[in-house]
C-alpha cells in the first residue's frame, strides 16, 4: 500500500487544549520552528517526534496522524 | 542560560575570531588564531550545554545533512573547475599552480572526511557521541600532523642562507618576495 497524503490534527489539538506551539514544542524537546512545520504539514516527524507529540497532546499517533490513501 | 543570550556570545565569540585572524595576518602571528580557536572552541561547547532550551531539533540535523551535502557538492565542483584553468595557466604565473595544489589537496582532504563520517554514521551506532568525537579528533590530529611534518620538513622550500633565499629541494612556488633576514 502506497500512502500518497498525511494529514495531522496537532493544531486542531492544541488550540482544545490551550497550549502554546512554545508549550508543546518545550513538552516534545524540539524548536517551536517545528512545531509550525509539522502543523502546516511542510515536515514528517520521525517516529520519536510523533510519539513525544501525541503524548503531549494526550493522544495516540494513529489518531494525531491521519494516512490516506 | 537562554538560548538568545548564547546565541548572542556565539555572535561575539565569531567576530572575535575574525578579528583576530585578519589583524593575525596583517601582523604575521598564525599563533594566535590558533590559540584564540582551540579556546573559544571547548568554552562555547561548554556554553552550549548549559542552555536548557533545544538548541537544534532533527529537523535542523536534517536541514544540516542536506545543506553540507550540497555544499560539499558545490565546492568540489567549484574548486575542480578552478584548479583545471589555474593549472592550464601556470604559464601566465607560477603562483597559479601553488593555489591549484592546495584547492586540489583541499577537495580531496573534504571527500576523504565525508566519506568517513558517512561510514561511521552509516554503519556504526549514532548514539555514540564520545567516540564520534574521539575518532574525528584523531583525524583531525592526523591530517594536521601530514600537514605540519610536510610544511615543517624543510624538503622543496626557499631557505634563508646569510640573506639570500636558497632553493632546497624543488619548490613548486617562487622564490618569496618578502626579505630575507
Amino acid at each position: 500500500m502506497q500512502i500518497n497524503y498525511m494529514v495531522n490534527k496537532i493544531k486542531e489539538l492544541r488550540t482544545k487544549l490551550n497550549i502554546t506551539q512554545e508549550e508543546l514544542a518545550g513538552k516534545a524537546k524540539v524548536r517551536r520552528e517545528t512545531i509550525v512545520f509539522l502543523e502546516q504539514g511542510k515536515y514528517n516527524p520521525s517516529l520519536k517526534l510523533a510519539h513525544d507529540v501525541a503524548r503531549a497532546l494526550r493522544t495516540t499517533i494513529d489518531k494525531l496522524f491521519i494516512f490516506e490513501d | 542560560m537562554t538560548l538568545k543570550q548564547f546565541k548572542t556570545i556565539k555572535l561575539i565569540f565569531v567576530v572575535l575570531i575574525a578579528v583576530v585572524t585578519s589583524q593575525s595576518i596583517v601582523l604575521e602571528n598564525y599563533v594566535l588564531p590558533i590559540i584564540v580557536l582551540a579556546v573559544s572552541f571547548p568554552v562555547l561547547l561548554y556554553l552550549r550545554k548549559r542552555v536548557k532550551e533545544v538548541v537544534a531539533d532533527e529537523r535542523d540535523y536534517i536541514t544540516g545533512g542536506r545543506s553540507a551535502m550540497f555544499a560539499i557538492q558545490v565546492y568540489s565542483c567549484l574548486a575542480v573547475i578552478i584548479m583545471i584553468v589555474l593549472y592550464a595557466k601556470k604559464d601566465l604565473n607560477p603562483s597559479y599552480e601553488p593555489i591549484a595544489a592546495t584547492l586540489a589537496y583541499s577537495t580531496c582532504v573534504l571527500m576523504l572526511l565525508y566519506s568517513l563520517i558517512f561510514h561511521y554514521y552509516d554503519k556504526f551506532k549514532m548514539a555514540n557521541k564520545k567516540v564520534f568525537y574521539i575518532v574525528f579528533i584523531v583525524i583531525i590530529v592526523i591530517i594536521i600532523s601530514i600537514f605540519s611534518l610536510r610544511l615543517l620538513s624543510g624538503e622543496d622550500d626557499w631557505l634563508c642562507k646569510n640573506g639570500e633565499w636558497v632553493k632546497h629541494g624543488n619548490p613548486s612556488f617562487p622564490v618569496p618576495a618578502i626579505e630575507c633576514k
